[in-house]
């Protein structure tokens, strides 16, 4: 077991992936190469393994399943893994954590603090594996205060029992009791607007434009497909918006401080017609977006997130990308073939251009 | 086929006032019966960049002068296949033109074999060609200006003419001569005028093509960036300001008197009072030919003026950049910057190429298109600022000299005479002189017909003429037609619909995105260049077509629209050069927008909305 099993983001990178998993690894990656992410740290799988053996949650898991038995293939017994998932996330979560290791993540949540100059600064707890399973295991938004920090990563770690994952495990004939995954525990930006944008067109592959979509509040409005987002049509060489669609959007993902749970909210009518993002930002957006491609060396699908507080251009933040993989892969043939320029031009003075009336 | 169609030329409906206009042009610029049938088979357009004015008899020696060259090298010396020459019409003191249609299958196939090899030359060899062009070209200029034009006609020839050997002629045949040999100057500088033109914009649509092949999405701006210049002759006038106002700018005494209101004649005689003044005037002399031989105008209309003969303009500009300098700005462009930004979308562009064929025909596309395109920016300054300069100065003195002797009321009215009724003019001065004392001429005659002139061109004025006559064809091969008055599918319909809409109804204009951009902000419509006094810092500026002598304007203006003009036109080179956005060839800018309304400038997108009227 390596000693360290705590990192900030920028202590990791890339070539980190099997230690803190992936998720983790990218931002690492993304902050080091000086793009603005919110900050934060991660968890490495090793931490995951530590907390199950050393609190006695892996021992009572197992004890449990020994009583436990259904066909994964089997679609009625999905209530029984149902029931199995409830149980198990029940044992882990009411583990306590080794004290040390409670004590280093309250350490680093203060860090955070400091960096962001906010007492209980709000958080996000992700879970980040090594493999990427997009939507596998839970994600826990606006975590505020050491407690709830420490008991959430419990909770991410827990979320490697939800039902689907336990079923997916069975299948494969993997341990049951046990799946290390990474946690990143990151600062939450006090969203205006976020989304996702592609580094090229996603609806036709052209590489010279960027695309950016946009709600209010939070991006997982976007991600999730529940409201319609406003688009921006991006030319990537001239940087200049191209075209708009400004959407309707009737609702934003956001904390309710009362019930201290995120939200769908409904939007007030003078903003649901209104672009969610100014010329400025969307610029700015695409040079970000032309950036990690140029860094990664491929098409790009990024989210992103435009803080409320900050001022322009420091409140433009990334959160999360990925190489893009629909168009990146397809191999276009000559488009113009091998043709001198004298060739093209006697071809284009032999062919009339055409004036349909 | 269109249902829709313009009227024919003989349905048009002149107002009364113009009775006799034809009167004013040769017969040859006239639509004709006995060529009917030929001219209702063309599509005719009202030609806005060459004539946007009725057009005074004899500054339509220009637009003579260009159908004959532009047409002969399409057809005969370069012989682009299917495309044949544009003709020209007067109608109602406008003019319009169509692109000929094609020629028999035979003809084209004649003529590919002859433009693949000649074309294949001027590419290969272009560079030296434009040595050689430039300095004939010069020699013309000077030829033109040393054209010797008596001042008025002797009382007795002098002694000097009759010995020791006689002149053989008289100053009255001198006037006959300088007349013809002037005209004839003018003819052969536009045959230089169009001797890579037409290569120079069909690689242009060519490098086009290919673009727009390997990039589906790319806007007509990005091209017009790759394949600008920006070290070319038509900046240079401009340059030379900047130069002279930072010369001036080094010497307190002369950048007070540079600084202070008032007439340049009298700026020029403080100046001349004092020692720095003298030196900054003599290096002013030194530069004025021929970089103050620029237009004030388009160079196509005596009206217009020049730099040279309206100092105001360019001292006011110096005013302006003298006051610059004192607040520390840079006014020059920066031809580095502007370089580099060329080289960041060609090599950005070159990036998204997917394979090696490709890549290398896109390089090779360009090579040719840049090889030749500076050719489009350089020849415009030598031909239509400087020689017309020297031309109009020229015409003058044959005026002051018709003046003098009782020909003519004003200098100026020369112009209402066309090339051909002028040497009659010429003749009856000569006759008269020759014939002795006490011998009338038809002064009173060409007096009147002046007056009843300036009457029909300041009513054709007032008329709207029509943009179209017949019926618009399926498609057009003439390259000048596309690129420079930028026909297009839209552009016709967008005439057909045209009259239907009051100007104060419109409230979003359609034009050629020409440099890309969006701002926002109050129009400034300026129809003349004395108007450009009126501007104020940051205004949009609204203009039927602007040429090298605004250049220093648009240090001024947020943006830029046009109502005339390509992607090539003056106003979208310069607007590029300066990162504003621009709007060109919209048609209607400058009548149904009012200075003071609130515009929003797409230069990316073409589109120019009116976001709040005045």
């Amino acid at each position: 077991m390596a000693e360290k099993w705590i990192y900030w983001l920028e202590e990791v990178c890339q070539e980190h992936n099997n230690l803190v998993g992936k998720k983790c690894a990218n931002l690492g990656e993304l902050t080091k190469a000086g793009f603005r992410v919110p900050p934060g740290y991660a968890l490495s799988v090793d931490a995951y393994a530590r907390f199950m053996n050393e609190s006695g949650a892996r021992e009572d898991v197992l004890k449990y399943l020994s009583t436990f038995s259904a066909d994964p293939d089997n679609l009625s017994h999905t209530v029984r893994y149902d029931e199995a998932s409830k149980i198990i996330r029940g044992i882990v979560e009411s583990k306590k954590m080794p004290s040390d290791m409670e004590k280093t993540i309250r350490e680093y949540y203060e860090g955070l603090c400091t960096r962001t100059k906010c007492d209980d600064t709000p958080v996000a707890t992700r879970s980040a594996g090594p493999v990427s399973h997009p939507g596998q295991y839970e994600t826990y938004l606006h975590v505020k205060g050491k407690d709830d920090v420490v008991q959430n990563v419990i909770r991410v770690w827990a979320s490697t029992f939800n039902t689907r994952s336990i079923i997916a495990r069975a299948r494969l004939g993997l341990p049951m009791e046990y799946d290390p995954i990474g946690c990143a525990v990151l600062t939450m930006v006090d969203a205006k607007a976020a989304g996702v944008m592609f580094s090229l067109n996603p609806t036709d592959g052209d590489m010279t434009k960027v695309v950016i979509e946009g709600n209010w509040g939070l991006g997982e409005a976007v991600v999730s497909g529940s409201i319609n987002p406003d688009r921006f049509l991006v030319d990537k060489i001239l940087l200049q918006v191209e075209e708009r669609v400004i959407s309707r959007k009737t609702m934003e993902f956001v904390y309710n401080e009362k019930k201290r749970e995120m939200e769908y909210k409904d939007l007030p009518a003078e903003l649901q017609d209104v672009p969610c993002l100014e010329d400025k930002e969307i610029i700015e957006l695409a040079k970000v977006s032309k950036k990690i491609e140029g860094y990664f060396g491929c098409p790009q699908d990024s989210e992103w997130v435009i803080s409320k507080s900050l001022p322009f251009p420091e409140n433009v933040f990334l959160v999360q990308t990925r190489p893009e993989t629909v168009w990146s892969k397809k191999q276009k043939g000559p488009l113009l073939g091998q043709k001198s320029g004298l060739e093209m031009l006697i071809e284009r003075a032999i062919t009339p251009t055409k004036v349909k009336m | 086929m269109a249902e829709k169609k313009f009227p024919f030329a003989n349905e048009v409906k002149l107002p009364k006032e113009l009775e006799g206009w034809e009167e004013m042009y040769p017969v040859i610029r006239l639509f004709s019966k006995d060529r009917d049938e030929w001219e209702k088979g063309q599509f005719w357009f009202q030609d806005k960049i060459h004539a946007p004015e009725p057009l005074y008899p004899l500054d339509d020696i220009f637009q003579e002068a260009w159908q004959i060259a532009l047409s002969g090298y399409t057809t005969r010396v370069f012989c682009i296949p299917p495309a044949q020459g544009i003709a020209q019409r007067l109608l109602g003191c406008y003019m319009y033109i169509t692109p000929v249609a094609p020629p028999p299958p035979e003809i084209i196939g004649e003529k590919a074999e002859l433009f693949g090899k000649r074309v294949f030359y001027v590419f290969e060899n272009y560079d030296k060609m434009w040595e050689i062009w430039i300095n004939k070209f010069q020699k013309l200029g000077a030829e033109l200006e040393a054209v010797k034009v008596p001042s008025d006609l002797p009382k007795y020839v002098p002694d000097s003419e009759v010995f020791p050997e006689p002149r053989g002629y008289t100053d009255a045949y001198q006037l006959i001569e300088s007349f013809n040999t002037a005209v004839s100057l003018i003819f052969k500088a536009w045959q230089f005028h169009f001797e890579y033109l037409n290569l120079a914009y069909l690689a242009y649509l060519m490098f086009n093509d290919a673009a727009r092949k390997l990039f589906p999405g790319i806007k007509e701006s990005a091209i017009g960036k790759m394949v600008a210049g920006a070290d070319v002759y038509m900046f240079r006038p401009e340059e030379e300001l900047c130069r002279l106002s930072r010369l001036a700018h080094a010497h307190k005494s002369v950048a007070d008197v540079l600084r202070s209101d008032g007439p340049a004649a009298q700026k020029i005689e403080k100046l001349k009072a004092i020692d720095s003044g003298r030196i900054w005037l003599e290096e002013l002399e030194r530069v004025k030919n021929p970089w103050f031989f620029v237009s004030c105008g388009s160079g196509w209309f005596h009206y217009e003026g020049s730099w040279i003969d309206k100092m105001d303009v360019p001292f006011n500009y110096m005013k302006s950049y003298i006051e610059r300098l004192d607040k520390g700005e840079k006014i020059e462009r920066s031809l580095t910057a502007i370089s580099e930004e060329r080289d960041r979308i060609l090599a950005e562009y070159r990036s998204f190429i997917k394979t090696d064929e490709d890549r290398k025909s896109f390089e090779d596309a360009y090579n040719v298109v840049r090889t030749i395109y500076r050719y489009a920016e350089d020849h415009l300054f030598w031909v239509e600022h400087w020689l017309h300069t020297i031309w109009f100065a020229k015409v003058r003195e044959f005026g002051a000299v018709l003046q003098k002797n009782g020909l003519l009321k004003e200098v100026d009215d020369i112009y209402l005479f066309n090339r051909f009724e002028v040497p009659m003019l010429i003749e009856d001065l000569a006759t008269t002189w020759a014939l002795g004392v006490g011998v009338p001429s038809r002064g009173k005659y060409w007096m009147e017909l002046a007056e009843k002139r300036k009457k029909i061109l300041d009513a054709a004025r007032k008329w709207v003429a029509v943009p179209g006559l017949g019926v618009p064809p399926a498609e057009v091969s003439e390259p000048f037609t596309v690129m420079l008055w930028g026909i297009t599918t839209d552009k016709v319909d967008e005439w057909l619909k045209g009259t239907d809409q009051k100007p104060g109804d419109v409230k979003e204009l359609k034009g050629f995105a020409s440099s890309a951009g969006v701002v926002e902000g109050p129009a400034r419509v300026l129809k003349q260049l004395e108007d450009l006094v009126t501007l104020k810092d940051g205004e949009i500026m609204v203009v039927p077509s602007t040429n090298p002598s605004w250049a220093p304007v648009f240090t001024k203006v947020k943006a830029a629209v046009t109502d005339i003009g390509g992607l090539t036109s003056h106003a979208a080179i310069v607007s590029r050069e300066y990162g504003l956005p621009a709007v060109t060839g919209t048609g209607i800018a400058t009548s149904v927008i009012k200075t003071g309304d609130i515009l929003k400038v797409d230069g990316g997108t073409g589109i120019v909305t009116i976001v709040k009227r005045a």
